[in-house]
Formats: structure tokens, sequence, C-alpha cells
């Protein structure tokens, strides 16, 4: 029942958080936050196998260098950034999996890593690419079994998952065996599973990874509902534009480590994305090259076009394109997320790992 | 702490029947484990069969002793698969594909839900089975039988699976370097395997080494001479403090090793 000394909160009954003078009611706390993996480079092939039993060369990297940021109860904030940028290791600190080399940080009150059993009563993770489910028994199972490791009220239990399992479709499904659920449909089991202890801080990794866009749609809809109705303070990271779209105002951008934006979503794609794209297919085989009229074209054959446009300029154009050329199919796309952090990351000096000799 | 003792307790009882549920799945496999289990559990008879059909006592222990010796080996290995056993087995797997993640986010202790994650019935079933048989088998047979000693036996016999605990837990904290368990797994098979042997054949060093750094010659000599009536107290005093040692060692290891633990990157 400790709480950091740092935290500006005392803790009240009930496991509520009074406030104390005029902070501001901040849930999660970041100061400073860095984590260096130590890893040994092996030459390749047997010989080198053979070299590294007796000689090994350490590489340190800097999976997260000096983050900050805070999240106030009931954010819900998306985290961007590229493969290995290193969303997943910050938020396997914020959840006490991690041991950060330097930094602090106060979820709830608590430090995440002295993984505090009331902490743990108050959060929950989800992994996209991970599975906590019973793989041969029904999701109910699964769900039996974590109301009791969160030693969870029998009313409140059934109150609980009646209320998701409603909002998520799960009736029929409950007692199928998890192997035999779909992608999208053991995602939700899921979360479910893990959101059963009402959590206060929700952390989602890639919650909507591999899914399709109705299973997608779903999950968000959800995380947002959930996010109304209970208050949860929420830190999502995804690759889908429309995840981050969707469901949160505030981004964080994160890259080799850093943060290199933290601010409104509208602004991001307000400053750094100012175009579309439209892709075409024809209706009957065009001339080999576009017509000198045409701007902004990025690919062209006899059968497809693509064009990259200024979005006040989309209008204009999908009615020239509609009027010049016998179309089959026209589709006006966002530009993908991983461009706009390509965009934002290309301004960004490069931090590649140091290496030192051991 | 009674609040504690019945909160794991009912999390064990949960994850038990999970664990039975889920075995129930595999009836096929069920049926060759038991089947494998009794084979070699008789394979170990007659070689104590054929040992005391030239001598008398091995170690002062005469055949029917050595029963409840062996037998009892059988029935702390199912309790052990009952209570833990699985859960370091697959610790490997845990590390290294990061599953072991979950265990360090709920609010359990890591040590308790690895143990409690994989409890099997069926996985010794065979050996625990042919193992109180032969126990009882050999008990029958005593000259020197008293009933009194079986509550006695059966309290060391949890004392000896709180020894067998603490050292798995000493050997598989190494995991977190290691990442692969499948070598350390085999250091406590062979530590189990060398149980089935009398403290007695120990002399000096050797005594001390099966005693203190593999606490091997206690398991089943322990309760089984407790059964036979041939314990003393000292042996008595000695297990429980070597219980009490390895546990607390055995937890302070593991909860250190944690902090090397570098999950998989997903």
């Amino acid at each position: 029942m400790k709480n950091s000394p740092r935290s500006p909160f005392v803790r009240g009954g009930l496991g509520e958080f009074k406030q104390i003078g005029n902070y501001i009611m901040s849930v999660i706390d970041v100061k400073n936050l860095n984590k260096t993996y130590k890893t040994h480079r092996k030459e390749s092939g047997l010989k080198g196998s053979f070299k590294g039993l007796f000689w090994r060369e350490a590489v340190y990297k800097e999976a997260v260098k000096s983050v900050s940021f805070s999240l106030e109860e009931g954010e819900l904030v998306g985290f961007l950034g590229p493969n290995g940028a290193g969303k997943t290791t910050l938020l396997k600190m914020l959840s006490g999996i991690l041991y950060p080399t330097s930094g602090e940080v106060s979820v709830l009150g608590y430090t995440p890593w002295e993984r505090n059993r009331d902490y743990q009563r108050q959060f929950a993770i989800v992994m996209g690419q991970k599975n906590q489910l019973w793989w041969d028994l029904p999701p109910s199972e699964s769900f039996l079994l974590n109301r009791d490791i969160y030693g969870v009220d029998h009313t409140i239990f059934q109150r609980a998952i009646d209320e998701m399992v409603s909002l998520l479709d799960l009736k029929d499904l409950l007692d199928i065996p998890v192997r035999q659920l779909s992608l999208g449909q053991r995602m939700k089991c899921e979360l479910v599973a893990s959101l059963l202890h009402q959590p206060r801080v929700l952390f989602l990794d890639e919650p909507t990874i591999g899914l399709d866009v109705i299973s997608q749609e779903k999950i968000r809809s959800f995380i947002k509902e959930y996010n109304r109705l209970k208050k949860t303070t929420v830190l999502l990271t995804s690759h889908y534009m429309q995840d981050v779209e969707a469901l949160c105002k505030r981004v964080l951008v994160i890259n080799h480590g850093g943060i290199v934006y933290d601010g409104a979503l509208s602004a991001l794609s307000e400053r750094y994305v100012d175009h579309k794209v439209i892709k075409i297919r024809f209706d009957s085989p065009q001339a080999p090259a576009p017509p000198d009229t045409l701007s902004g074209v990025v690919e062209w054959d006899t059968a497809h076009a693509v064009l990259k446009v200024p979005k006040k300029e989309v209008a204009r154009t999908t009615h020239q394109l509609l009027s010049d050329f016998s179309i089959d199919d026209l589709s006006v796309e966002e530009v993908e997320i991983e461009e706009i952090i390509r965009h934002i990351f290309a301004e960004q000096p490069d931090g590649a790992g140091k290496r030192i000799e051991e | 702490m009674k609040n504690t003792f019945t909160r794991y307790f009912t999390l064990y009882r949960s994850f038990l029947s999970h664990n039975l549920k889920n075995e129930m799945m595999y009836r096929a496999n069920f049926a060759i484990n038991v089947g494998m289990d009794i084979f070699f559990m008789l394979v170990n008879v007659f070689f104590f069969k054929i040992l005391y059909g030239n001598i008398d006592t091995v170690g002062g222990w005469t055949f029917y002793q050595t029963l409840i010796l062996v037998g009892s080996v059988g029935v702390i290995r199912e309790l052990a698969y009952l209570t833990f056993r699985k859960g370091f087995l697959e610790l490997g797997e845990y590390v290294r594909t990061g599953n072991f993640d979950v265990m360090l986010t709920s609010p359990v202790a890591t040590s308790a839900h690895l143990a409690f994650r994989h409890v099997s019935l069926t996985d010794s079933f065979g050996e625990g089975l042919m193992g109180l048989v032969l126990v009882g088998y050999g008990f029958a047979h005593l000259d020197a039988a008293t009933w009194i000693s079986i509550p006695f036996y059966l309290l060391m016999l949890f004392n000896s699976l709180a020894i067998y605990y603490g050292f798995c837990l000493l050997v598989n904290g190494l995991v977190f370097w290691l990442v692969k368990s499948q070598e350390l797994n085999t250091v406590v098979y062979y530590f189990m395997n060398t149980a089935r042997y009398p403290r007695e054949i120990y002399h000096g060093l050797g005594k001390g080494l099966f005693t203190f750094l593999i606490p091997s010659s206690l398991i089943a000599t322990t309760p089984a001479a407790i059964l036979v009536g041939r314990a003393d107290s000292g042996l008595v005093l000695l297990s429980l403090g070597v219980a009490a040692g390895f546990l607390t060692l055995g937890l302070l290891f593991w909860n250190w090793s944690i902090h090397f633990y570098s999950s998989a990157s997903s």
C-alpha cells in the first residue's frame, strides 16, 4: 500500500485518488526515461559462432532516449512510430515488465517496475501479437481464471462480462474453444479478458494488427465507447492511421527512441500532410503516358493510375478525371501513416546504436 | 498472512480446474503417459529385486523399505507436477516467446504464477499411482509398521516438496541469462533421479554435497525413513532446515533474477 514519495496524490478509500493543491490530475507521468539494451554481435557462419564463444562484441542500443510526457485522466492518446522506434519498450516499462536504465515514471502514483499489487490491479496491457487466452478452452474459462487472478467480485465480474459481451457482440462465441475463433474474435476476447478488473489505465499495443476492416472498426468503436463510459486512460500504439484518427485527439510520435512530436493529431496531419491519393482503374486501355493537363501523377499505365493531389484540389481533379476518362473504379485515400512518419523522420537526425568493445 | 494463504489457495484451485479441463481434451496423451510411467517404475522395482537377490540391505535399508523409498520418489514427482514442476519445464518457452510478460503484470507473485500456470494431474500420474502402490505394498510388509507415522510421513512429503521447489527456483532463475531452460531442467531431472538412493550411501564430502548443494539425499529419504521407523530427530530437523534455507534462497534469487528479463519484442 505504498505510494511513491514523488506522487502528488494520496490514496483515499476504494482505490480512488485525491488531489492535493493545484496539481493537474495527471495519471501517467514520465520524466527523462531511458532504456539501453545490451546485445552481442555475432559474426556470421560457424567460424563466427565459434569465435563468439570466447570473444564477443557488445552493442548498446538506446531503445528509449530521454522521453518525457504526461497523460491526464481519461485521455486517449496514440503512440506513432515505425517498427523498432521504441513504442513497445516504452509500454513495457510503463507496465513494469522491463526496468529502465534511468529516469522516473509514475502511473497512478506508483512506480511500475516495483510491481505493486495495487498498481497491477488497476492497469492492463493488451498486446495484439500475444495471446493470453487458453488455446483449447472456450474464452469464458479464461475470463473466470482472470476473475480469480485479479480477485474480482463475482457480481461485478458478471456485470462487466455482460456489458462488454453486448458491446462487442460476443454472445455466441463464449463457449467455443479459442483455437476455433477467428483472429478478430480472439482479439475481442483478449480485450474482454484484460478489462474484467476494470483497469483505470489501459495500454494497447497494436490491438488491430492483422485484422480485417470490419473487425478493426468494431474494436476501434469499442475502445472509444469504453474510454467514454469508464474514463479509462488509454495509451495506444498502432500502424493504422484509421485507428489513431478515429480514436485519438492527441498523438506522441516517437523515432529512434525519442519523442519528436507531442500534440494534436489534427495539427500533425495539417502540418505534414497536405495531399491525398487518388487511385483509378480504367474501363478501357489508355495511352501509355498521362496527358500534360494532369498534374501529380505517381503511376500510370494503360489500365491503372495513381495520383498524389493536394487536399484542396481533390474535388477538382476527381471531376476532371471522371469527365476526361472512362473509369471503372476510383478511390480517394489518405496518405498512409507510414508516409507521414517517414516525412517527419526525414527531418530527424539519425541515432544509430553506438558500439563499444568488451 | 491468512488472507494471502486463502488467496493463493483459491488461485491454485482455479488454475488446477482450468488445467484439468485442458488435459481432458487430450485423452490419448493421458493413456500413453500413464503407461510409460508404470513401465519405468516397474523397471526400477526389478532392478532393486535383482540387487536384493544378492544382498540383504543397501545402506541399512531392506527390500521393502527400499520400495517405500522408491515409491516416495514417484509420489513426490506427482505432487510436484500437481503444484509447480510443469511451469518450470515451460519457463524457457515463456521467456523466449515473451509470454512471461503476463506473469509480470498480473497481481500474483511470479514465483507462484509460474508454478500454478500449468499444474498437471496426468503428466506424472502413472508414476504417482505406482509410487503409492509401492509405498503401500512396502508398508504392509514392514516388521515394525506404526499407523501413527503416516501423518508425519505426509508432512515430510510436503517438506520435500518445498526443498524441490526451492531448488527449481534457484536453478531456473538462470533462465533470464540463458533464455533456454532445457539444460537447466536436465539438471533438475538428474537431481530427482538421485533421490531414490538412501542417504546412507553417501559419506564425507559427498554427503555434504548432496545435502546442502544438491539436497536430493533428503527428498525421499526423510519421509521414507519416518514411515519405516528409522528416522531420528536430527534428520527431520536437518530436512526442515534445508527446506527453509532453499525456499528462502530460491525466492530471493528468483525475485532478483527477474530484473534481467528482457521481454521478447513483438
